[in-house]
């Protein structure tokens, strides 16, 4: 029995790491996702958006007829982890684009993907990927085959205090409105934290000193009371949305009158139904218009939800959705890269640098139109700021405002 | 070494106590420690690099462990801070490196020191304290570093993170696998040299002393005070200089590697290789790197005749992880080292069964 087990064990070793090879008229891409781990809440739907797609594209024509071939490493957010399945790939497959996810593996591949010349496509927003040169004096090291869909951490925390700073004045207030940023000490939340700083003491808040509470949900009542006492008008939440709603949840119990601000990862439908009342009026920021929006892009976003639901019936959440618009960006740029000589990193790098306005087609309002340069990886400044109320059990999504983050070029990188 | 020469030796035939301490207890096992480094030599020619990697991995989370097997497995102590050590070291190296202009080479020695020079302080209260208590102050010890990684902009780039420059050797950059290996490789024969040179001297002997009955150590003279914190240093050294080597590797180190998670994973790295055994921390850590990779493959095979099932594959995969540390537990409490002394003992003794 014993040795029937070692056997078997054996056996499986080898199959286990067997690679796949790609056939040759096939497109091979990469698709790095956290379904386990302690980013998997939010990567689960993000992962599930990128596969539908990838899967409605090869059912569709495919890329001017061409298969995608991928394969989904769920690497539970360990950034090793992500090295060992990259340099699994590269070794096998070798994929001509990646779609990744979190920030510490993101960084910590930009320097394999610059030498061999794979379009990184992550869900990681941190601003200084968005310098593909290293020109700009805040970045640290130039990213040239990164992007993102949507606008950056920095950006995004900017244009929710410019509509902070509307706000305020639509409401008749007087004198400096003041702003703190909240979040763990952790390389995630503290992401646009200097660089928002900086644009709301321009913008004429006085800015706080920042309150530090946990990523993992936990009763944060003692970070109430200091963002009680310390009289801030709007507080901007950096961290997941199972942290944000333990912290809504004790910041209701001591009676905290704050606006919060929050966002992309830090709030999302699923974080309304569990904070219920908790949550209302929390302004964030969203990359999609949420499911069952009259857009015209729904109905193609509804065909591909098919693909892991036949029925239909289930509404996905706003990081499908953007997980379905990052792989269409990357499947136009391979279109285009097909036409201009072949689906190459190099050659899609080339096509998502020469995008202006770009919306995916069939896509229509789902998307946001994103710019990239080979000098500026921002694809979008335009940040849309929702708010969400909850009511006997149902709640209802608002967009508040489309704010325009200016594209300073001292920006870059921060 | 009476038999020494013999083509089969079935029994103990030490008479000095020079030939009890020796580093490798028969003439074979020499040549196959010698044999494996010599065959490691030629991977970077063999390997692709996907299996480069995970060997480099193995490589420097196996220096770690050896580390950490010195504080728990020979010293008796407990540590559930070895990660954020282990993220001291690699932070310390790019540090030196970035900011001192300290080629790679000389920074990643150099921030060994800095990480022991850190052990002996936080090992000053595994001096006085022991059991529970001690795994507490080692977990304070966790979360102070790692609160330091998030804050101390000068030293590891705060939230940002860190850039690691690649190491440079004469002239060469080891920026690929094949290149990078050798340097992990060098690093793993020197240390797990020295670990188990450590073990046959007084202070390493020590160790075991205060481990198996810290009373009588001390009545034998033993300064328990000393060896404790000299154990948290040396360990603090292997996981530095380990980390610094994980850092040059992945070219960036970010705060967020460094938790309690990995914490634990180096915990189960030792208790799976085996508590108090040199060649134990190796094979636990190769067990730990591998089971992951190999579980992804057999997931993507079942995946790949059903997509649908990719989410729930996900989770059985990384309940299939604990399940095999628990089934280790409970089927093999003296880890793998011991089942690779069970097998060399029935080659030895063949035909017969004792």
């Amino acid at each position: 029995m014993r040795k029937r087990l070692l056997g078997a064990a054996v056996a499986l070793a080898f199959l286990g790491t067997a690679g796949l090879a790609a056939a040759a008229d096939k497109i091979p891409v990469g698709h790095l996702a956290a379904l386990t781990g302690p980013t998997s809440d939010v990567g689960v739907p993000y992962g599930q958006g990128i596969a539908d797609a990838l899967n409605y594209i090869n059912k569709n024509g495919g890329v001017n007829g061409k298969q995608i071939e991928f394969e989904t490493v769920d690497y539970a957010y360990n950034a090793p982890r992500a090295v060992a399945t990259y340099k699994k790939w590269m070794a096998s497959m070798k994929p001509v684009a990646i779609q990744g996810w979190g920030t510490a593996d993101t960084e910590a591949l930009v320097q394999f993907i610059a030498q061999d010349q794979v379009p990184y496509i992550s869900a990681s927003y941190s601003g200084h990927l968005t310098d593909p040169t290293g020109k700009s004096p805040k970045t640290k090291a130039p990213a040239p085959y990164n992007y993102f869909y949507g606008p950056s951490y920095s950006d995004a925390c900017r244009g929710l205090v410019q509509w902070a700073m509307e706000d305020w004045k639509a409401k008749g207030k007087e004198g400096k409105p003041k702003f703190v940023h909240m979040g763990d000490n952790h390389p995630y939340p503290n992401a646009p934290k200097e660089a928002c700083a900086a644009y709301a003491e321009e913008l004429g808040f006085e800015v706080l000193n920042p309150i530090v509470y946990s990523l993992k949900p936990a009763d944060a009542k003692a970070q109430c009371l200091s963002l009680k006492e310390s009289g801030a008008n709007y507080a901007y939440l950096g961290n997941t949305s199972g942290s944000n709603i333990s912290l809504l949840n004790s910041c209701t119990t001591v009676g905290v009158q704050t606006q919060y601000l929050s966002n992309i990862w830090g709030w999302d439908e699923n974080s309304i139904n569990a904070a219920k009342e908790a949550g209302n009026g929390v302004a964030w920021v969203v990359g999609a218009p949420p499911w069952g929006s009259a857009v015209p892009g729904m109905k193609t976003l509804a065909a591909i939800s098919r693909m892991s639901d036949s029925s239909g019936k289930s509404e996905r959440p706003l990081h499908y959705i953007r997980g379905v618009c990052a792989t269409f960006f990357m499947k136009d740029a391979m279109e285009m890269a097909d036409k201009a000589g072949g689906i190459t990193g190099p050659n899609i790098k080339k096509a998502m640098d020469q995008m202006k306005d770009h919306v995916p087609a069939g896509l229509e309002g789902v998307c946001t139109p994103s710019t990239w340069t080979a000098e500026d990886h921002r694809g979008t400044t335009e940040v849309s700021v929702y708010t969400s109320d909850y009511k006997d059990g149902k709640f209802t999504m608002t967009k508040m405002a489309t704010e325009d983050v200016p594209r300073r070029a001292e920006w870059l990188g921060w | 070494m009476a038999s020494g020469h013999t083509m089969m030796r079935c029994g103990e035939y030490r008479t000095t106590y020079q030939a009890d301490t020796t580093i490798f207890p028969t003439p074979m096992s020499r040549y196959f420690a010698v044999g494996s480094v010599i065959l490691l030599l030629g991977a970077p020619a063999l390997l692709n690099a996907y299996y480069l990697n995970l060997l480099i991995q193995i490589g420097y989370y196996g220096i770690a462990a050896l580390g950490l097997n010195i504080v728990v497995g020979f010293t008796g102590q407990i540590s559930l801070g070895h990660a954020a050590f282990f993220g001291f070291g690699a932070f310390a190296s790019a540090w030196l490196n970035s900011s001192l202009h300290i080629p790679v080479f000389f920074s990643i020695p150099l921030a060994g020191v800095m990480t022991l020079l850190v052990g002996l302080v936080v090992g000053i209260p595994a001096g006085r304290i022991k059991g529970l208590y001690l795994a507490i102050a080692t977990l304070a010890s966790q979360f102070i570093l790692e609160d330091f990684f998030a804050r101390a902009d000068w030293f590891t780039g705060g939230s940002y993170g860190a850039m690691a420059a690649p190491f440079t050797v004469f002239g060469y950059t080891m920026n690929t696998d094949q290149r990078y290996f050798y340097v992990v490789l060098f690093y793993v024969v020197v240390f797990f040299l020295l670990g188990s040179n450590l073990l046959r001297t007084r202070d390493g002997r020590a160790f075991v002393a205060v481990r198996d009955h810290y009373l009588s150590a001390e009545i034998m003279g033993i300064n328990l005070n000393k060896y404790r914190i000299l154990s948290f240093g040396i360990s603090s050294l292997y996981a530095g200089i380990g980390g610094a080597l994980f850092g040059h590797y992945l070219g960036y180190v970010s705060a967020e590697g460094f938790t309690i998670l990995l914490s634990i994973q180096f915990l189960g790295m030792i208790i799976i290789g085996g508590l108090g055994s040199v060649m134990g921390s190796l094979l636990g850590t190769a067990f730990m790197v591998l089971l992951p990779e190999v579980m992804e493959g057999v997931v993507n095979l079942v995946g790949a005749t059903s997509p649908d099932m990719t989410q729930a594959l996900a989770y059985v995969k990384e309940m299939a992880i604990g399940l095999s540390i628990i089934l280790f537990l409970i089927f093999e409490p003296d880890g793998l080292a011991h089942r690779w002394k069970m097998i060399k003992a029935y080659w030895k003794l063949y035909p017969f069964s004792y």
